[in-house]
């Protein structure tokens, strides 16, 4: 067995160009759901009773349907049904935010509960009104508390972009695609592919616990 | 826009040879990837020091890359290895497996350490050996935390079973997008596809709260 990773060096344009958009589009959808969920959480904690029912079915229904199916839907079946086209990037954007938001939602969510409710009765107790509470005792909290969740969510949207691929965009799992189908050499560019990620998820996972623990302090009460 | 809702019905048989393959594929990689991840947990805490740091790396790797890339990986690199031709569906197994695998053991892993050391060292000190000690004190309490983890690992696992989609393996996304690219009924079967996965998974996702809910461990 020979392996020839020149393959490489002759595509690393084209991969690093990869590279980047997985990046990019990893950037811009963990903060369009980190936002997203956010208000989803307040919400479904604080929100009118309708409403409450309304997003709790839709968070539970996306933790039903796998990504794939949301990004295949927002790509194909979406413009048929509103008469939209968008390129694939921007179709990929919304399928990773529509599925990801629940997530953080939940995330959210656990953490405001996971603060007594003793703190917010002081709060209370002290003259302030109930979004003040929330707004600077229960979400400072809550947010240190759920950083590690945070992480993980993080580390899922980097991988998740990987099923981008399928609806075209041209990040790095699709641009290995490519390279592997015109050089016949898939072991080689496959291979590659794998050791790049692993160098963009590792110190994800990592750098966010050695984060936490530093700032674990700030969340207890 | 004229939609056509008959085209789903027309192609019940596909859908439903698609879900089966599906649950399949599930239990499947579950039935295979419960086991193997008790065996490298247990590689990982009690192993001898190259053995855990093989176990690790493996752990961490597999837990580091996106599912997808593995399944690509697993098609194109694993007749190579091993020199035999495996089927699509074989294929999607192994990678799934490995996957399900690596994130399992960590379960494990986690929840056998979660029990504070006290416990073994009371056991052990009322004249249990270490064995026993695990077996009749960490493990029953550890399988407690374990059985949430791994019943949202399952939901995760079986809406990932639509990734094996891009080696061709007949489950139900794949299914689904055969029948559309046949007939170019895109919006109905791909709304069709999602209510299927959603008829399937909402149930999942609902047991899951309820068992974590059950074993909720209040300290």
């Amino acid at each position: 067995m020979d392996f020839d990773f020149s393959v490489i060096t002759d595509h690393a344009r084209f991969l690093a160009s990869g590279v980047g958009v997985t990046l990019a589009l990893a950037a811009l959808s963990g903060v369009t759901s980190i936002v997203a969920g956010l208000v989803l959480a307040l919400l479904r904690l604080y929100g009118p009773r309708v409403l409450r029912a309304g997003i709790v079915f839709y968070i539970d229904s996306m933790r039903a349907i796998p990504v794939l199916v949301v990004l295949v839907w927002t790509f194909f079946a979406l413009p048929i049904a509103t008469g939209l086209t968008m390129p694939p990037f921007w179709a990929a954007l919304i399928g990773l935010t529509l599925h990801l938001a629940p997530y953080a939602a939940e995330i959210v969510r656990a953490g405001v509960e996971s603060v007594r409710p003793g703190q917010t009765r002081a709060a209370v107790a002290l003259g302030m009104s109930r979004a003040q509470a929330v707004r600077r005792i229960l979400l400072p909290q809550a947010i240190v508390r759920t950083l590690p969740a945070f992480g993980s969510l993080l580390s899922v949207t980097i991988k998740d972009t990987a099923i981008a691929s399928v609806i075209a965009v041209p990040e790095l799992m699709r641009q290995s695609e490519t390279v592997a189908g015109q050089s016949f050499q898939p072991i080689e560019v496959y291979s590659f592919a794998m050791l790049v990620y692993f160098v963009l998820l590792f110190p994800v996972t990592r750098g966010v616990d050695r984060f936490y623990r530093r700032v674990a302090h700030l969340g207890r009460s | 826009m004229t939609l056509d809702w008959s085209v789903v019905w027309a192609h019940r048989d596909a859908l439903l040879a698609g879900t089966v393959t599906t649950i399949f594929l599930t239990v499947a990689t579950m039935a295979i990837a419960v086991p193997c991840g008790i065996v490298v947990a247990a590689l990982r805490l009690y192993g001898p020091a190259p053995v855990r740091a093989l176990a690790t790396a493996y752990v961490e790797l597999f837990r580091n890359l996106p599912l997808i890339l593995v399944v690509f990986w697993a098609f194109y690199v694993l007749p190579i290895l091993t020199g035999v031709g495996l089927s699509p569906l074989a294929t999607g197994l192994a990678a799934l497996a490995l996957n399900v695998t690596a994130y399992n053991a960590e379960t494990f892993r986690a929840g056998l350490n979660s029990i504070r050391r006290g416990q073994t060292e009371a056991a052990m000190a009322l004249g249990m050996g270490r064995l026993q000690a695990l077996r009749r004190v960490v493990v029953p309490q550890a399988v407690r935390r374990i059985t949430p983890v791994l019943a949202s690992t399952w939901v995760s696992l079986f809406k990932d079973t639509s990734l094996v989609s891009v080696i061709a393996v007949g489950e139900l996304a794949y299914a689904a997008m055969q029948v559309r690219a046949q007939t170019f009924r895109v919006l109905e079967m791909l709304t069709a596809m999602a209510a299927l996965y959603w008829l399937l998974g909402y149930p999942q996702a609902k047991l899951v709260d309820w068992i974590q809910r059950r074993y909720a461990v209040t300290e």
